[in-house]
């Protein structure tokens, strides 16, 4: 009898694959994962303890750090939050932006995703593609509020700034060069039979498991259920547009992948009809009170950002400060399939699988 | 095989595409207006009321003001105004909130330096950093006539 | 040139041969550095990017400055590592590596050792290699440059049945296993080259040989974003080097064997081009082999371990052993 002995291999925090600093310790019987222990916390800031001592507006530039490859949609979910709370009018001008820059940025964001997936996956150009695309988003975004990546650009109440001039038309030239773009990665690399061998029918799922673990995003929806918080309970001015929620079937890393490419196509879809229903003129900022206090009580909103449904609980006391605030992390809940995904995988599929679930790890450990 | 070779040619044709690598730091990039780079602090225009200071989400501005020289003005002069880079975040906020636009946003974003005390800047450095001044400050509140909108 | 060798061994031959074996090490070292310059460009223009251009006009000693750097820096070796191979396994991969390309003809006239089973000698010395990879990772007594080793082992092992088998098609045909009379025996136009008559085995050969290779998408032992950088994970400075060398020195070692089996080696692809010497079309197709090389990694993703071994074992070795078959009925029937 040959006695093999189990291999305890530590992923992590410092692996190139982690996508920041999240550690898996994984026992492995050769290169088959027998047991895989996700460890977290190396990003931990304690935002939400922070948050506690904050006002409301001051917890937006910390919220730009949570989700840090969709900062928008981190900041829409707060400042929705609180104007549910409070019962605040936002301007269509308002809305129209918040909507086109949370489009653009789930754009942005799968597309940090796909390179990253790719480069995962072992191929390094689809990275480049991605961010040459990407940095056009960027730009935009520098130019309306200043940053690149932390945003800050939501407030209670609407948006601080409004489309500069000439940056509505600019947003309208990104959506066919963008269209086009998306057909030359699936040429690139959506064919690929490598590329299908290596992530057809890996990690794979079903509805009810995906239910059961609190999963949503593209990782629910790979497995066919049809739950988009934009169509689903729509918010903001969602419902005035058209567009499709692409759903898979097998519930694997191919799905997901193909989930995340339509969603560009769809989030173009989009814009393209709220660039043209643009509001001509208006403000992009309500009437807020000058100290922002919401009533004593609860309240949990959810909205869709590009890796599942971010929400936010928001206890007040009736203060300027949030007596207690909750984030609902999208890539923190979607991550606790993974222990269950990786047993009986290889070392190699441990890389497909958690690049699949699309984690941000500021996000995981909040 | 079909979609491998249509990989290559996506990769083959990109040999010639446009590159898009830039010459920093041979040639400065210049942000556009609105960026949120290091803030320059005119100390004529503070008049010390300490907003910029509460609002600030890392606690990294601390301010001191004293009686003004000239008796025959009420009020307080600023003395003393720092700001901590090694915290900041430059959300912005500080802007913001300030009514008279002493403290605002430039376009530098060059913070690096050997040394952490290098990154705690006082209110001279913070006066003499005025170049690629943001011009469009804050339009949270202002009139309407002077918002920069589109169209 | 290769007369010399059947000449009496004296102190003066040997001194010559000492000189020509250092002019080809100082040609390879000038490959490598060049090539790895030249990958980085081709695959930065294919991102977008414009590759190194900083050190030197057109960043053309950046690959000097890189060895340099290389050089100059610590040489770590870990405490609780197999100190006596850890040192060893380098040396180990490069020597093979360096000691196969005296087989390599260039032209009718340039070549060095005329050996009668060239080709054999290159396949047995190019698996010496394979050991120094595993014995790398394992003295590095770290799992990642383990699990690195053993995927090299299991890799090389399995790819280097296909690939000598699929050159057996290509040996039937010339009757020799030297490579000189391979490469005589293509034919003046480019369709009498090997690769068309022996295309199952060219298809074979390269995917073969770019596994052999250990580069995309094959490039599983050092796996960068699974195995951090595998076998040579724990390695530094010159050491590192060595690896590095060893690797960019195969690609030029099988860029022209490719040459040399399939591409009709010097010959020119029409004859009324003879007119243009034999080196120029052989560097023409060992160029357009290494941009290959270059191109696939800048494009492919990586394939899994499991598949890796059913595409050598379950496709290419059969494949290989069919072309065996094919090209015996084919000389029985119509050659002799």
């Amino acid at each position: 009898m040959i006695r093999t002995e189990e291999l305890l291999l530590n992923v992590g925090p410092q692996h190139p694959s982690t996508h920041g600093v999240f550690r898996i310790i994984v026992k492995l019987d050769g290169e088959v994962i027998t047991e895989a222990t996700p460890v977290m916390g190396y990003l931990h800031r304690g935002t939400e303890k922070l948050a506690e001592d904050l006002n409301y507006t001051q917890i937006i530039p910390y919220t730009d750090r949570m989700d840090y490859v969709s900062a928008m949609t981190t900041n829409y979910v707060l400042c929705h939050g609180v104007e549910k709370m409070m019962g605040l009018e936002v301007p269509e001008r308002a809305e129209f932006m918040r909507l086109i820059v949370m489009e653009l940025q789930r754009i942005a964001s799968h597309l940090v995703w796909w390179g990253t997936y790719l480069l995962d996956i072992g191929a390094m150009s689809p990275f480049l593609f991605a961010f040459r695309d990407r940095e056009i988003i960027i730009n935009l975004f520098n130019e309306l509020c200043g940053a690149r990546l932390t945003y800050n650009y939501m407030r209670v109440g609407g948006v601080k700034w409004d489309a500069p001039v000439g940056w509505i038309d600019k947003v309208r030239e990104f959506i066919p060069y963008m269209e086009s773009k998306l057909d030359e990665y699936h040429r690139l690399v959506s064919g690929n039979e490598i590329f299908l061998a290596r992530i057809r029918g890996v990690g794979a799922y079903d509805a009810q498991t995906a239910i059961d673990y609190g999963l949503s995003g593209a990782n629910l929806r790979s497995t066919g259920v049809d739950w988009d918080l934009r169509k689903a309970k729509p918010y903001s001015i969602y419902n005035r547009f058209e567009f499709d929620v692409p759903l898979g079937k097998n519930g694997d890393c191919y799905d997901r992948y193909l989930i995340r490419l339509e969603e560009i196509r769809q989030s173009l879809r989009i814009l393209k009809q709220a660039v043209e229903q643009f509001p001509s003129s208006g403000d992009v900022m309500g009437k807020v009170p000058r100290v922002i206090r919401p009533p004593a009580g609860e309240l949990y909103v959810g909205i869709e950002s590009p890796r599942g449904e971010i929400g936010v609980h928001i206890v007040s006391k009736g203060k300027a400060e949030p007596y207690r605030l909750k984030f609902r992390r999208p890539s923190f809940v979607n991550l606790q399939i993974l222990p269950k995904l990786l047993v009986g995988e290889t070392m190699t599929n441990l890389i497909t699988i958690l690049g699949g679930i699309d984690i941000v790890v500021g996000e995981v450990d909040c | 095989m079909k979609g491998l070779l249509k990989g290559l040619g996506v990769t083959l044709k990109s040999l010639t595409d446009k590159k898009v690598t830039t010459s920093y730091p041979d040639v400065p990039i210049t942000m556009p207006d609105r960026y949120r780079g290091i803030q320059h602090f005119e100390p004529d225009k503070c008049i010390v009321c300490n907003q910029c200071a509460r609002i600030c989400p890392t606690e990294c501005i601390t301010l001191t003001g004293k009686a003004n020289p000239d008796p025959e003005k009420k009020g307080k002069v600023i003395d003393t105004y720092d700001i901590n880079f090694e915290i900041c975040i430059l959300c912005d906020l500080c802007t913001e909130v300030c009514p008279t636009e002493a403290i605002v946003m430039t376009g530098n974003f060059e913070l690096a330096s050997y040394s952490r005390d290098e990154l705690f800047k006082d209110l001279k450095w913070l006066d003499d950093n005025n170049s690629n001044v943001r011009q469009d400050n804050n339009n949270i509140g202002a009139p309407a006539a002077a918002k920069g909108g589109a169209k | 040139m290769g007369s010399w060798l059947d000449e009496t061994l004296t102190w003066g031959n040997a001194l010559l041969f000492f000189l020509w074996g250092v002019i080809l090490l100082a040609i390879v070292l000038g490959f490598v550095t060049y090539a790895i310059f030249f990958e980085r460009k081709v695959i930065g223009w294919m991102q977008f990017r414009i590759g190194p251009n900083r050190v030197g006009p057109w960043g053309l000693l950046q690959s000097v400055a890189d060895i340099a750097k290389l050089l100059m820096k610590e040489d770590t070796i870990p405490r609780k590592a197999d100190r006596a191979l850890f040192i060893l396994a380098p040396a180990l991969a490069y020597v093979p590596a360096f000691a196969v390309l005296a087989v390599i003809p260039y032209t009718q006239k340039l070549y060095f050792a005329d050996i009668n089973v060239g080709l054999l000698y290159y396949v047995a010395l190019s698996g010496i290699s394979t050991i120094a990879i595993v014995l790398g990772g394992w003295s590095s007594n770290n799992k990642y440059a383990l699990l690195g080793g053993m995927r090299s082992a299991a890799q090389m092992i399995s790819y280097e049945v296909p690939l000598v088998i699929s050159v057996v098609g290509v040996i039937m045909m010339s009757g020799s296993l030297n490579l000189r009379t391979i490469a005589d025996q293509q034919g003046d136009w480019f369709w009498q080259w090997n690769f068309l008559p022996q295309i199952i085995g060219f298809v074979v050969f390269v995917i073969a040989a770019v596994s052999e290779l250990n580069r995309t998408p094959f490039d599983l032992p050092e796996a960068e974003s699974e195995l951090v950088a595998g076998y040579h994970v724990e390695y530094s400075g010159f050491r590192f080097a060595f690896f590095m060398l060893t690797e960019y020195v195969y690609v030029y070692a099988i860029a022209a064997l490719t040459t040399v089996l399939f591409l009709g080696g010097w010959h020119a692809p029409f004859p009324f081009l003879d007119w243009v010497p034999g080196i120029i079309w052989f560097l023409l197709k060992f160029s357009f082999i290494v941009f290959f090389l270059f191109w696939i990694r800048a494009t492919l993703p990586r394939i899994r371990i499991d598949q890796l071994m059913g595409l050598g074992w379950k496709v290419l070795l059969p494949v290989a052993i069919l072309n065996v078959f094919l090209t015996a009925v084919y000389l029985e029937l119509f050659v002799k």
